[in-house]
């Protein structure tokens, strides 16, 4: 490997188009940002949140073409002509949630909310797959993202609660 | 006592902006013009700096400043610190390291990725040093010294002795023996510390940050800064979590205060998670106990010897305060009368200690029950008879404890009782020796339980040093309640107190309680250090006690305006008026009455209106005082009541192990705390199950792990290993409340109970488990392979192998 | 935390890749699912001077299931080799072991390719490779060359592969319907990597003597280790719980991890044995099923 040089110093950028909650959106981006900071910085998304950055928190998780991963593990420019969803795509309205953000709040399964944009994306992904799962089965499905605050019982409670009340009806969709 | 909305499970008031990705944390945070500044971390454990050279760093487009600890030493003043003055330290390591992972240059530029790029373009020299790592070697002469000027590694050395443990010794029938050490771990919050300067009108620096208790301590980071108190504005910015590790952390405001001063930029500085890990302010306790316990045959405690060695790593910013905390339950929930306290803290070339979820007394609670389950095990007592038969009853209560300490209420047996029902003891020791018998799988209970003092006195920061140079009293909490002119709600706070925990619900139940207002109506504003009245802070699981004295101290000046008001517009006595739901009416006749909405109208606008004397507006402040502290004896012969509102629980945990792999996983967890009257029961909950959590992890899998030459082996979260849902427990939560006599509504603290007494559950529930081979946790964190290694061991004694 | 500076190359044919391989040789690290690389980039312990993004090469991501191999592209997704049908008849060791590295969310974007060249001992693909003969198919300039799996291993993340060389397949040989699988990991947390684990797959006659068996380990040395003397200890020998742990034994002279934060050797030594004994064990008892039809 070549050492990084002062005068080497100079970073590529590249125009992408990524479909994010929906929405085309076209910028330059540098060749080296992450996705996660390409949803932060460049479009204000800032509930990708950053707890670790070497992909082992999970508080970075977005949804890519409809699969949970770790937004800090890609390089925005692999974003090219692919779909983000954040959690912006759920509701950005506190006072008109999303059924599975109503059940994180009525079952309480968030203090800090650090960890809750991921968590509520991956419930989405959980529920999608129209599985009916135990409270075991929902403790390893979540375990890519860790939490802090709650010790998961309130978490597993949510996902629960939001499987029963969207079962049957996709996750995507408000309530009417 | 009924209340309205004390004691419901409610939504909390933060959520809906934490659910729509809008929590307001320091990254999202953006200010015109601002730089980011990145930090170069030591390699070593111990050396000398003799140069860094930033030449090519800044030749490099993008970056603004290179600043070391030469500028430090040159340009600000050393960081605050309540332990010796001989030990000193700068967010920049000035002259020489003392730890990997110690901030040596910081490097300002235009983005975090071009700071970075600087710090890799850094040429630090060194000399190194020999790495002193084990605290019992450095306390030997001829250990090398940490600090010159100290001229020894040993912070603090003394011994407590409250009754004669001696003399109680003498008169025991059994005393267990054992040396226990506690490893480190931390908070480890997933948001870590962050700040943004900014210099602003008139010379003031304003600073954004997460760190707590910021209007208590904005005084000190002027002085480091060098510039007058006033012209320091601290602003608060909610934390994605804390458990301690953003207590005052005053390291990374200071820094990044500091660079932007130098620069005359707005400086963002956000710790990433190597820092975190390696340089926060905040590593947990790491300790080593020789300790004794006495008892008499029928399993009555007669008394506790220790001698504790605590390793707190490079620099002691708050002196031995752990264990002042410690000395505010040294006895636990038990009767005896005779404590030896025999205390070493040494510095080593480690992250400093700071503050973690139970503050020094999580640890002596893990001393504490370890011996009394020897002491069961060893009598032929069940865990849970020896404890009942040690319990201070109910009606002893307040209860004074040696060392000074003063239990406000609680109900012991009761909060056993509902544990022991709740898991239905008798079924699973069945199970156990069924699963034994028929299955060969190892199932272990264990039981424990914990005081949880809450509402710290500032004297514990002082009272155990023999010349405290700043021994101060004062930890109050002030709210400011507003009604605005159409009759709705502000509630300002003093503090920043949001790190997960839940003030703003916390104070909107109140005031909905205090008015008869629906509590999702109230706004909750927190005030920024220039305005803010007396604040401590959360800490030592004060809060929600403290601010609700303060909520119900300003609401009462309010609802006697309101209800002055009232009275001079309906022309009826004051006495014979009532406030019902938002309305203050006539007891007699209650359709006689006017809404807070009419008479904050008539408050803001109609002067005329006013009884006489009244000047116009409905705003009260209140600062609450700590409600029942006194001073130590100059002597230290007695510590002075200083953490009172005294909360109980016990856990009672159900697990396998695996005797072949070492690994754990749960059966079973029940817990049940008393925390006086409770707000909310939910959120309580959920700290609880938080708290153990991290119990879990500090027994099982957490480690801030440093090796014989200093490296540090914990730099990732690959290593650093927090519990996932699949390692946590199935919690089963219960509440018992016997409300403090001493607190507005009863209420005691709960937030840190749950990781006080986890360590101690688990680790009776692995003796339990595997107590054919002898197994007797005495080091946390319990590696797998000492299981194995225990098993195997046993297992060849046996004859098996 | 941020990656240094590199030149960006996404190449769409595999041509195009190896040509930026020639071009920058070690100085270029390719960019598959970046499940390692991207933690390795953020801590900037790598600094490559050009990052070759291999994920719009369309070639490296398909399945081929065949009679008696199964191709597998360098860029097909973990979770896609977890989910897809007929790689689970075939080998169902495969699915078996790829569920079980890291999490849902990396196994979303990790690949098998990235796996195979990242070459981390305890990691699940390189042991399986290991475990069932595959052969590693590498295109370089001057064309495809294939390593079997024995051979691609070199050292701790060091493979075969030339600089200049491109992974683009792994091809697996197929075991007989009737062979029964076990996959065992021991991890101090779910979806950590493993401690130790292992890969069996085992055929039985009609007295239940092993006709053949192969074992592969991981996590105990510097490459995943494929267990020779445990198989030739029990071919033709009766699939008994005492006969496995007797050849289990054979697996502790080629433990050579030496202490860390997670294990210790002796640790390390003992799992190896349990991971080993346990796996043959589950392999025999689905090798059973599936000779009782059931």
């Amino acid at each position: 490997m070549t050492t990084l040089s002062a005068a080497r110093y100079g970073t590529t950028r590249r125009t992408v188009t990524v479909r994010v909650n929906g929405r085309d959106v076209t910028r330059a981006v540098s060749t080296r940002i992450t996705l996660a900071d390409f949803l932060r910085d460049e479009l204000d998304l800032v509930s990708v949140h950053l707890g670790c950055e070497h992909g082992e928190c999970g508080c970075c998780t977005v949804l890519f073409d409809g699969h949970s991963v770790r937004s800090c593990l890609m390089l925005a420019v692999q974003a090219d002509g692919h779909a983000v969803e954040t959690v912006e795509s759920l509701s950005v309205d506190p006072a008109k949630l999303h059924p599975i953000q109503e059940c994180f709040a009525e079952e309480q399964g968030l203090q800090c909310g650090f960890c809750t944009p991921a968590m509520l994306l991956r419930t989405k992904e959980i529920i999608e797959t129209g599985r009916e799962l135990t409270d075991a089965e929902v403790r390893h499905e979540i375990s890519g993202i860790l939490c802090r605050c709650t010790g998961y019982q309130n978490i597993v409670n949510a996902v629960q609660s939001a499987g029963a009340r969207l079962r049957g009806r996709a996750a995507g969709g408000r309530d009417p | 006592m009924t209340y309205t909305y004390i004691g419901k499970d409610r939504r909390r008031v933060e959520d809906p902006r934490l659910l729509v990705g809008r929590g307001g944390y320091i990254a999202d945070l953006g200010v015109p013009g601002m730089l980011h500044a990145a930090i170069l971390r030591s390699p070593l454990p111990h050396a000398w700096i003799r140069s860094i050279d930033a030449t090519e760093a800044l030749r490099l487009p993008g970056v603004v400043a290179v600043l070391t600890g030469e500028d430090c030493k040159a340009r600000m003043n050393p960081c605050m610190s309540f332990g010796p003055a001989t030990i000193t330290q700068y967010p920049l390591a000035v002259d020489k390291v003392r730890y990997v992972g110690e901030a040596v240059a910081a490097v300002v530029a235009e983005s975090r990725y071009l700071a970075e790029d600087g710090v890799d373009l850094l040429k630090a020299d060194y000399e190194e040093l020999p790495p002193v790592t084990d605290p019992m070697a450095a306390m030997e002469p001829g250990s090398a010294l940490l600090h010159e000027e100290h001229g020894s590694n040993i912070g603090y050395e003394r011994t407590f002795e409250f009754g004669d443990v001696t003399a109680a010794f003498a008169g025991a029938d059994l005393i267990v023996e054992d040396t226990l050490r506690w490893g480190r771990s931390a908070g480890m919050p997933l948001e870590t510390t962050g700040a943004v300067a900014q210099p602003g009108f008139n010379g003031v620096l304003e600073i954004y940050c997460n760190s707590l208790n910021f209007s208590y301590f904005v005084f000190l980071i002027a002085a480091t800064l060098r510039i007058p108190s006033n012209k320091l504005t601290l602003r608060p910015v909610p934390a994605g979590g804390s458990f301690g590790s953003k207590l005052a952390a005053h390291k990374v405001p200071t820094l990044a205060g500091f660079l932007a001063l130098q620069t005359g930029r707005p400086v963002s500085y956000v710790e990433d998670r190597i820092d975190h890990l390696e340089n926060s302010d905040h590593h947990g306790c790491d300790r080593i106990y020789e300790a004794r316990m006495g008892f008499r045959a029928d399993g009555t405690i007669v008394g506790l010897d220790i001698d504790v060695v605590d390793d707190y790593g490079a620099y002691m910013q708050f002196g031995v305060g752990h264990h002042g905390n410690a000395f505010s339950q040294v006895v636990g929930p038990y009767r005896f009368r005779d404590v030896r306290y025999r205390l070493r803290a040494v510095v080593t070339d480690k992250c400093q200690q700071g503050a973690y979820r139970g503050f020094g007394s999580e640890v002596h609670n893990w001393v504490l029950e370890r011996l009394v389950d020897e002491g069961a095990a060893r009598l032929g007592l069940a865990p849970e008879e020896i404890r009942r038969r040690n319990f201070i009853q109910p009606d002893q209560f307040p209860y004074k404890i040696p060392g000074g300490n003063l239990y406000d209420s609680g109900d012991y047996p009761a909060v056993l009782d509902k544990a022991l029902s709740m898991i239905d003891l008798d079924r699973w020791r069945a199970e156990q020796r069924r699963l034994r018998e028929e299955e060969g799988r190892h199932i272990g209970i264990g039981l424990a339980t914990t005081q949880e003092r809450s509402v710290f006195s500032a004297t514990e920061f002082w009272f155990l040093l023999e010349k405290p140079t700043f021994p101060l009293t004062s930890s109050p909490e002030s709210a400011t309640v507003t009604i605005d002119p159409t009759g709705q709600f502000q509630l300002l706070l003093h503090c920043q107190s949001m790190w997960g925990n839940s003030p703003e619900t916390v104070g909107a139940t109140l005031l909905a309680e205090e008015f008869g207002i629906p509590p999702e109506s109230v706004n909750v504003r927190y005030a920024d250090s220039a305005h803010a009245l007396p604040g401590t802070g959360p800490g030592g699981s004060r809060y929600t006690a403290m601010v609700a004295g303060a909520i119900r101290g300003a609401s009462r000046k309010l609802r006697q305006k309101l209800v002055h008001i009232a009275a001079h517009t309906l022309e009826v006595a004051p006495e014979d008026l009532e406030l019902v739901d938002a309305r203050v009416q006539v007891r007699a006749a209650p359709e006689t009455g006017l809404t807070i909405a009419e008479l904050a109208a008539t408050a803001y606008f109609f002067a005329l209106g006013l009884p006489e004397g009244m000047t116009s507006g409905l705003e009260e402040s209140f600062t609450y005082d700590h409600p029942y502290t006194t001073l130590p004896a100059p002597d230290g012969s007695d510590l002075g009541v200083f953490y009172p509102i005294m909360g109980h629980a016990c856990h009672i945990a159900v697990l396998e192990v695996d005797p072949d792999t070492g690994m754990v996983s749960f059966l079973d967890y029940v817990a049940v705390h008393d925390a006086g009257t409770i707000v909310n029961p939910k959120s309580l909950g959920g700290h609880v199950t938080g708290g153990a959590t991290q119990g879990i992890g500090t027994t099982l899998y957490e480690e801030l792990a440093y090796d014989a030459d200093g490296r540090f082996r914990s730099s990732t979260f690959r290593d650093y290993l927090i519990p996932t849902a699949v390692e946590a427990p199935a919690f089963r939560i219960g509440h018992v409340q016997t409300p403090s006599p001493f607190t507005e509504y009863g209420i005691k603290g709960g937030g840190e109970g749950g990781r006080m007494v986890a360590p101690a559950a688990v680790s009776a529930a692995l003796d339990d488990a595997l107590r054919e081979y002898g197994m007797r946790v005495r080091q946390l964190p319990v590696k797998p392979w000492e299981i194995v290694a225990t098993v195997q061991a046993g297992r060849t004694a046996q004859g098996w192998v | 935390m941020k990656p240094p500076p590199f030149t960006y190359c996404d190449p769409e044919s595999v041509d195009e890749a190896v040509g930026l391989k020639s071009e920058y040789g070690i100085d270029s690290l390719v960019l598959a699912g970046g499940q390692s690389l991207l933690p390795l980039l953020n801590m900037r312990l790598v600094r490559p001077e050009a990052l070759i993004d291999i994920n719009r090469i369309g070639d490296l991501q398909k399945i081929e299931p065949r009679s008696d191999m199964l191709e597998v592209g360098a860029g097909v997704r973990q979770y896609e080799l977890e989910n897809h049908p007929q790689v689970g008849r075939l080998i169902p060791l495969l699915p078996e072991a790829t569920g079980c590295i890291g999490h849902l969310e990396t196994r979303h974007r990790g690949t098998v390719g990235g796996s195979l060249a990242h070459a981390d001992s305890a990691a699940e693909l390189p042991c399986t490779a290991v475990t069932l003969d595959a052969t590693v198919v590498a295109r370089g300039p001057s064309g495809t060359r294939t390593i079997e799996a024995q051979d691609f291993f070199r050292g701790w993340t060091t493979t075969a592969l030339e600089p200049e060389e491109v992974l683009v397949a792994v091809r697996y040989p197929v075991p007989p319907q009737a062979a029964g699988h076990g996959f065992v990991e021991v991890a101090r947390r779910v979806g950590d990597l493993a401690l130790a684990g292992a890969a069996a797959v085992v055929n039985l006659d009609e007295d239940g003597r092993f006709t053949s068996v192969s074992v592969g380990v991981l996590g105990i040395s510097d490459t995943p280790v494929r267990a020779w003397a445990v198989e030739s200890a029990l071919i033709g020998e009766a699939s008994t719980a005492e006969n496995i742990a007797r050849a289990a034994e054979e697996i502790v002279p080629s433990v050579t991890s030496g202490d860390d934060l997670h294990a210790t050797r002796a640790y390390r030594r003992h799992l190896a044995r349990l991971v080993v004994r346990r796996a043959i064990t589950a392999a025999v008892a689905r090798a059973h099923e599936r000779s009782d039809g059931t």
